[in-house]
């Protein structure tokens, strides 16, 4: 079972984004390059049509992108756990009440964004519950 | 036969500070009157399942309306005239109006988030007048709900309001009443969440005013779900420790909007408050 968050574990995250039959209502003007950090470790997702078309492991300074969302380990583990305690429920909860959760950039696509991007993290927990 | 609901919509033509205003209000059951305020950006019909419940319909005159702006009340005349900013006179003023004009005698006020912390105002000033509140998700002062992107041209404001509060509810609610909360969130008009928030972020501070309350003049039940982190349990356990004799329950399991993103949970949690405001 892959690991959170390797590679194959976000393989399988691009996998339940792809397959998911909201986003492929909600998601066709959603095209992003979105930075994302678990603790040390940052993926950019290149998001096109609400799907992951890409998925850049490590990526350097000169892969732009539009906003960003990183948090420590321990973070991320709450909102991926089988009970997401209060407050690491859900992106928006983090956003409001804890400041170890960052988005940044420019905020104003991910807002522009936001329906689509909320349902994507939704799913993030979901493959969570599977492999986390 | 048709299968109509219980309950009865109809139009109320009434001043609020002085300025004439056509506000939408449904009701259901007989005996005393229950008044009931919805959360910001939303409208009446989050009470709906609450409208519908014959063990609650059969004792309690269930009142609900649209605040202005919001739902099928329209704005005042000229509103275009005025960026709209909700303010903590005005909402007393528009609660006032609403059941003075329907002529409810002593009833109980029941209100949910910014109708949660608005409540906390109407006991405080009207303790003589009404039966008892109970408030859903109250805080006495509750900076921080507000931002600039909840009216910005680049940004589809019904989306973006639905999606940003949609995460308030609990993870473990039926995703049916979930929906149905993002979907009347999501038929606001411009701007009318943000003037809603604009009050209790900045306008609304009930701290001192909580601490007049005579819960033996006026009862006061306070019920805060575990998973709101608008009204964290921990805001709302501040305001009742400064009122004696106030109930305060934590719901379990239960997010900012619990009578309609879980209502079989949340009547759990309120019939035993309706009980204590029925008691004389």
């Amino acid at each position: 079972m892959a690991e959170f968050p390797d590679p194959d574990w976000m393989a399988a995250f691009a996998d339940r984004v792809a397959s998911d039959r909201e986003l492929a209502i909600i998601g066709g003007k959603f095209d992003v390059d979105m930075g994302i950090t678990f603790g040390e470790r940052r993926y950019v997702l290149r998001v096109r049509q609400g799907k992951i078309e890409k998925i850049l492991p490590a990526p350097g300074f000169d892969v732009p992108t539009q906003f960003e969302i990183r948090a420590p380990m321990e973070l991320w583990q709450r909102f991926l756990s089988e009970t997401p305690p209060p407050l690491y429920h859900d992106i928006f909860a983090m956003i409001m009440r804890v400041p170890e959760f960052v988005l940044e950039g420019d905020t104003l696509v991910a807002m522009q964004n936001a329906r689509a991007l909320h349902r994507m993290m939704g799913l993030m927990q979901k493959v969570g519950k599977e492999h986390a | 036969m048709p299968e109509f609901e219980p309950i009865v919509g109809r139009y109320l033509n009434v001043a609020i500070q002085g300025r004439n205003h056509r506000i939408y209000v449904e009701e259901a059951g007989e005996g005393i009157p229950l008044l009931c305020l919805h959360t910001a950006g939303a409208d009446s019909r989050q009470f709906r399942h609450l409208l519908n419940d014959e063990e609650v319909t059969r004792r309690f005159r269930v009142v609900c309306f649209d605040m202005p702006r919001h739902g099928r009340s329209d704005p005042p005349d000229e509103w275009w005239l005025e960026s709209y900013e909700l303010k903590t006179e005005e909402y007393l003023a528009t609660i006032e109006a609403l059941w003075k004009g329907l002529q409810l005698d002593r009833p109980v006020v029941m209100g949910c988030s910014m109708g949660g912390a608005i409540v906390l105002r109407v006991a405080s000033d009207f303790q003589d007048e009404i039966r008892g509140i109970i408030g859903l998700e109250s805080a006495a002062h509750a900076p921080g709900r507000y931002n600039e992107f909840l009216l910005h041209p680049a940004v589809h404001g019904g989306e973006l309001v639905a999606t940003y509060t949609f995460g308030l509810n609990a993870p473990q609610s039926p995703e049916e009443g979930k929906r149905d909360n993002w979907w009347y969130y999501a038929q606001s008009g411009p701007g009318v969440y943000r003037g809603d928030v604009m009050f209790y972020s900045f306008d609304f501070d009930a701290r001192e005013h909580v601490k007049t309350i005579d819960t033996a003049k006026c009862k006061v039940s306070l019920l805060t779900g575990s998973y709101d982190y608008s009204c964290t349990p921990a805001m709302t356990e501040k305001v009742a420790a400064a009122i004696p004799g106030c109930r305060y329950t934590e719901m379990e399991g239960m997010g900012h909007f619990p009578m309609i993103e879980n209502y079989a949970l949340f009547r759990q949690y309120l019939l035993p408050e309706l009980e204590v405001m029925e008691a004389d």
